[in-house]
């Protein structure tokens, strides 16, 4: 699996491409982490655009709960955007888009996003 | 149709697996949308057994099949590690909130999900879980 950066004013956007298997999983963890730690603090936020992850299992939903909690605790806004139908069947099965927040794709979650540059 | 292979009980064997169940999709031209009901349940089945079901100093062997009748396709994972269902596991609090949600037994819980039919067994000195689900409308 690839993750590519990119940062939109206070916003870092995570860009996860493939599929986010158990092996993929303890690798895209470290990076999220890394990400939370530079993020800041509030009004900053996170935005995990999964418009080009086709595959996730338990082992990858583990990694969105800690950063979804891990968010939460240090008062940054966090996200997910563009989940394609196998990925959002996970997401939905586990209860997941109950307690994270879902976005149909980035601009939608960027317009919920804090404002401001950098 | 039906195939079928056997790997030791091991993390790097996950990516072989997923490959031999592409591979089958292609052959047999099933629907895409109906794969990552069966990716994931081999992974979860498949990493539980890795995980939870292979004893220290002993490898367990995982054979896995594919067949398919009729337009539905039954995926079997059998290893000859310590006996264990893994459908006695508790599920989990799917509506738990964030600060109390745990990841535990997710894993069987969305294959349970996402299946039409599971069922385990002890059969002899072997694990055997089945897990069933159509994925095409029966041929006239």
């Amino acid at each position: 699996m690839n993750v590519r950066l990119e940062s939109i004013g206070l916003t870092t956007v995570v860009i996860p491409e493939g599929r986010l298997d158990f092996g993929a999983a303890a690798g895209f963890q470290v990076q999220v982490e890394t990400v939370l730690a530079g993020a800041g603090t509030a009004p900053a936020g996170v935005i995990i655009d999964c418009a080009g992850l086709d595959y996730v299992s338990s082992a990858g939903l583990r990694v969105f709960l800690l950063a979804a909690r891990a968010s939460q605790r240090a008062g940054l806004a966090f996200a997910v955007c563009g989940l394609k139908p196998a990925v959002r069947e996970v997401f939905d099965v586990s209860g997941f888009s109950r307690i994270i927040a879902v976005f149909a794709d980035r601009a939608a979650a960027l317009a919920r996003a804090p404002q401001g540059s950098a | 149709m039906k195939r079928q292979m056997s790997v030791p009980s091991d993390a790097a064997q996950l990516s072989i697996l997923t490959q031999f169940l592409q591979e089958f999709w292609t052959a047999a031209d099933l629907p895409p949308a109906e794969t990552v009901s069966f990716e994931l349940a081999l992974e979860e089945i498949f990493m539980n057994v890795v995980m939870h079901g292979s004893p220290a100093g002993r490898v367990p062997r995982v054979e896995v099949s594919l067949a398919l009748c009729d337009g539905c396709l039954t995926l079997m994972i059998e290893d000859d590690g310590p006996s264990f269902d893994p459908l006695s596991l508790a599920a989990p609090d799917v509506t738990a909130s964030l600060e109390e949600r745990h990841v535990g037994g997710l894993g069987v819980y969305l294959v349970r999900q996402m299946m039409d039919a599971v069922s385990y067994q002890r059969l002899g000195a072997r694990n055997q879980l089945s897990m069933t689900k159509r994925v095409r409308e029966p041929t006239p």
